[in-house]
């Protein structure tokens, strides 16, 4: 329906101005102030609106050359995919074991070749950070399966 | 490659660095291990001691003061042996605490205790946390703080009398400032001792900002009152800044210029606030663990070195036993739900 | 005075001294580089290790940590885009276009030396000025602040990277994030859909390391098969004396105005370093080149943070207030070393207030020498082949974000930023306004609230206050102007395209 970026962006950002004024209004009152919490909340869903309305038609000037191959998409994406894993275990694993893993896995994934140092850096780099953290720092990571 | 080991050599030589002015506190685990294996034996007279090194949970970030307290804590523990296994300090802040007590909940496990305070009240009654004091175990009251009631040195008032006529006859002309929101700690301890005081505590103008900004606007006169913790108060006492128009302790404290300052209760306000610190276990923890660390914090509390850390950050004794302590809270609690209630803040 | 200031660099000259402020530096440094970690923690996890020991030296310690971290800030932003604490977001941006030209070590040499001006310009006013100074940090009330905010808002179109209405979009956005969270003066819980986790607000790291560095290591991964590509060039160190002119403008200017807004209880080293860079571009002659590796977009806010970072010392030495969060966890640190500053301190400890300054000038000097030859070393972390750098720079992110929240939410909204900042980046949206306003906003609706509250509701309250009401004047104008400025241009056109 909408060609432009700008015009499908401007549509999305209005509903957003929109939902976040309704919220807004929901906002329990407090009485004993002159301006409540939800005054400038308001104001700004009301400016993002007509923001909105105003870029609905301002001409794109995104590169349209920058369209990536399928393939470059799909190395993101699973990338974006490790991260995630790396995060969900971060604190049921362990911070030094998750990360290792991840350093590990990503740098073989984006292209890394060299086994040897890649296990290396993979080991050494969590470790140092972690005992930095633990011992000098006294913050502590989470331990996760490790026993230290 | 090579050049980023460097950076390593880097890292390991700070780490180093610092195994040389922390002392190791590892030796001690393993000797503990042995009276720790013993399976309790059914009845109350089973004893229990930490397996594993303790975490106290810290439920905001480094350098905060449930974070120094535990902190200190842990690190007067380990130097007067008071406790066999390690303590490693555990941040977890967020939400005024409740993050930290969602996790300690969620973890239900007795080698990991948290640091609390007022928050811990006033945080669930202002419907911000899903856990409650009651959900978890007191174990001890170490230490207590009060809070002032403070106006410039040219202000009008010299008493807190003078100051609740005025608010009386006029409240728009006041505007009282601390450093948290409506409905938390240095909020309340105004509103109690106003209400007490038989002001209107729903005319009352309260605004709120951080910690240092919260005093500039005291001093250059944008706000006329400022209530805030009695510590914070002293030095500029002494230069001839401001006045302290009462504490909220029971009776004055004592010190050099603390003895001078009033409290709310000799001015015939019958009023109290205290800022409480102390240490709570998981949820339902078993009396043999309670009463291990209770002991420890008796003893902690009679320490030597406990001594020297109050005296040092100007932290008043107040150690209370766990039965006393959930008495306390109850009460505490109570007080803090009708004024709330009547603010229309409370939404549990 | 004079036997104060004599005694203060006695202590902070003797070897001992010397040798504290030198560790502090270096630990510091490395702290700071670490994302995430900025001064606040670096303080606070000092104060364990200084505790028991001699007053004087200890705070040498502090000091150099403190400095330390500012400084080290600074590499990871121009690096990796990836800054360290908030005050050093504007490094990155033209710190990192810096480094992607190859001219990383310059872009080092130059923030160091923007840091060391920025810093030692403002111990000389300190020293001269502090008790003055006082004043002016008790100068500022709710009405005042909201001006400035205000003030600071009105120049976000100067980020608009061709559509205006996008830099707007942008810092709406960024202003709507920050009313995420329990709202200070109702104590009302906006936006935080019941999440514990949100009641404190979005920390302003998250956003940032979301929106730049997370964001630009997807453009990393696109470019990952370049060997031997333009950005692992270190660069020459030396700056050419047109480049030494560039810098010396700016770095000059901003020093002074970050000191200025350092003093101001509340405002600190983001909004300095912010402010400056919008301020440098406003005045520049070339403003196109901010944002693509300016000298001068560098150097401001640079000098800038430092300079506000040794003003905060005003309020906390002169009044004892803690003017930001780290001079307050700096209060607590003085005072486990028995020290309580305030009014009197440096009447009854001149020793320690003036030992604090003297190490100022010496940390500065020692930062200087530690850095500049770091330099090489540092910028060979652009050396690692770029996808083990992409997982290092990933790792990197996510300890630092774990590090201010201790939780995994933290580190998911920390990609959901790096999408964001991503689309962002793809669609021409530029991101700095939305960081701006996040700061700005916070602020600006705390103050216009306050003031408001104390004044009843009246609006009088912007009028009748002098600094108040210039600020206001001045910000109306900045708006104002550039409108009419395009209005006359467009007339003009018009008109010579109906004379032509």
């Amino acid at each position: 329906m909408f060609k432009s970026a700008n015009k499908k962006i401007a549509v999305f950002l209005a509903i957003l101005a929109f939902s976040y004024i309704i919220a807004s209004i929901r906002l329990p009152a407090y009485p004993y102030v002159p301006v409540d919490s939800d005054a400038v909340p308001i104001s700004l869903g009301f400016i993002l609106l007509i923001l909105s309305i105003l870029l609905f038609f301002v001409k794109d000037n995104h590169q349209r050359d920058k369209k990536l191959p399928k393939k470059e998409i799909a190395v993101i994406l699973i990338a974006l995919g490790f991260v995630l894993v790396y995060i969900m275990l971060f604190e049921i694993v362990g911070f030094v074991i998750a990360t290792a893993l991840f350093i590990l896995t990503t740098s073989r994934f984006l292209g890394y070749r060299n086994w040897l140092s890649n296990v290396i850096v993979s080991i050494s780099v969590p470790l140092v950070i972690y005992l930095l953290f633990t011992q000098f720092l006294k913050i502590q990571l989470p331990q996760g399966l490790l026993p230290f | 490659m090579r050049k980023f080991f460097h950076a390593l050599v880097l890292f390991t030589l700070a780490a180093l660095l610092a195994a040389c002015s922390g002392n190791g506190t590892g030796n001690e685990e393993a000797i503990e291990e042995n009276e720790g294996t013993e399976e309790e034996t059914e009845g109350t007279e089973s004893t229990w001691a930490p397996e594993r090194p303790l975490e106290i949970v810290a439920t905001a970030g480094p350098g905060s003061g449930w974070d120094t307290t535990a902190r200190m804590a842990a690190k007067v523990l380990e130097e007067e042996d008071l406790i066999d296994v390690g303590i490693g300090v555990v941040n977890k802040p967020g939400g005024g605490g409740a993050v930290g007590w969602a996790y300690v909940y969620g973890k239900n496990d007795p080698h990991t205790i948290f640091v609390t305070s007022p928050p811990m009240l006033l945080v669930p009654l202002n419907g911000q946390s899903e856990y409650n004091y009651e959900d978890f175990t007191p174990i001890a009251n170490l230490i207590a703080d009060y809070g002032a009631i403070v106006v410039r040195a040219d202000a009008p008032w010299d008493d807190l009398n003078d100051l609740f006529e005025d608010m009386k006859a006029d409240p728009t002309s006041i505007t009282v400032i601390g450093a948290s929101a409506p409905g938390s700690m240095d909020h309340i301890q105004f509103v109690r001792v106003a209400k007490e005081a038989g002001v209107d505590i729903k005319q009352i103008k309260y605004v709120s900002d951080q910690e240092g900004g919260a005093l500039t606007q005291l001093l250059n006169g944008n706000v006329e009152v400022y209530s805030t913790g009695v510590a914070e108060t002293i030095e500029q006492v002494r230069a001839g800044n401001i006045k302290v128009l009462a504490v909220t302790a029971e009776e004055r404290l004592k010190g050099e210029v603390l003895e001078e300052f009033p409290t709310v209760k000799e001015q015939g306000i019958d009023a109290t606030f205290i800022n409480w610190r102390g240490f709570f276990g998981p949820p339902n923890l078993d009396f043999a663990a309670l009463s291990y660390y209770e002991e420890m914090f008796r003893r902690l509390s009679e320490s030597e070195g406990w001594a020297e850390v109050r005296a040092q950050f100007g932290w008043d004794e107040l150690f209370i036993g766990s039965e006393e302590y959930v008495e306390f809270l109850k009460q505490e609690n109570e007080a803090m739900k009708t004024i709330l209630d009547e603010l229309g803040l409370g939404n549990e | 005075m004079f036997e104060g200031i004599f005694t203060g660099f006695q202590v902070a000259f003797s070897l001992e001294g010397l040798v504290f402020v030198f560790i502090g530096a270096l630990t510091g440094t490395l702290i700071g580089m670490i994302p995430g970690l900025g001064p606040i923690t670096a303080i606070a996890v000092m104060i364990p290790i200084t505790y028991g020991m001699d007053p004087a030296f200890a705070m040498l310690l502090m000091a150099g940590v403190y400095y330390g971290a500012a400084y080290g800030g600074a590499a990871s932003s121009i690096l990796l885009n990836a800054p360290g604490e908030s005050m050093s977001v504007p490094t990155t941006f033209d710190g990192y276009p810096m480094a992607k030209q190859g001219k990383a070590g310059k872009a080092l040499a130059i923030a160091a030396i923007a840091s060391f001006v920025g810093g030692t310009i403002s111990v000389v006013l300190l020293t001269l000025f502090a008790p003055f100074l006082a004043r002016l940090a008790l100068s500022f009330g709710p009405a005042e602040y909201f001006a400035l905010m205000l003030m600071g808002l009105m120049m976000i179109s100067s980020f608009s990277e061709g559509s205006t209405v996008k830099a707007l979009i942008s810092a709406t956005l960024g202003f709507m994030i920050a009313t995420i969270g329990i709202d200070l003066q109702t104590g009302t819980r906006r936006f935080t859909f019941g999440n514990a986790n949100l009641l404190e607000g979005i920390d302003f790291l998250v956003i940032a390391l979301g929106l730049f560095a997370m964001a630009e290591v997807s453009s990393l991964i696109f470019e990952r098969r370049q060997s031997g590509n333009y950005t692992s060039k270190l660069g020459s160190l030396r700056l050419n004396g047109e480049e030494v002119k560039e810098m010396t403008g700016p770095t000059l200017r901003q020093s002074l105005v970050g000191f200025v807004i350092g003093v101001l209880p509340g405002a600190g080293g983001t909004i300095a370093s912010f402010l400056s860079y919008i301020t440098e571009k406003r005045i520049s002659k070339r403003p196109h080149e901010f944002g693509k590796g300016s000298i001068a977009g560098l150097a401001a806010p640079e000098a800038a943070n430092n300079g506000a970072s040794t003003g905060s010392f005003v309020p906390l030495l002169s009044l004892g207030i803690p003017g930001s969060g780290t001079t307050a966890v700096m209060l607590g640190a003085l005072i486990v070393l028995g020290v309580q500053p305030g009014p009197l301190l440096m009447n009854e400890h001149p020793e320690i207030f003036w030992g604090v300054i003297a190490s100022m000038y010496i940390g500065n000097v020692i930062l200087l020498i530690l850095n500049l030859p770091l330099i090489p070393y540092l910028s060979r972390i652009l050396k690692i082949p770029r996808p083990m750098l992409i997982s290092l720079i990933i790792v990197f992110c996510v300890i630092g974000v774990y590090g201010i929240g201790f939780n995994t939410f933290d580190l998911y909204l920390l990609v959901f930023f790096g999408i964001i900042g991503y689309f962002m980046a793809y669609f021409r949206f530029p991101a700095a306004p939305m960081l701006l306003a996040f700061i700005l906003g916070d602020l600006m609706e705390q103050s216009l609230r306050q003031a408001l509250t104390i004044s009843n509701g009246s609006l009088w309250i912007f009028v009748e206050k002098p600094i108040a009401f210039s600020l206001l004047l001045i910000s109306f104008l900045t708006f104002i102007v550039p409108l009419i400025r395009n209005w006359r241009r467009k007339q003009l056109t018009k008109k010579l395209e109906r004379n032509g």
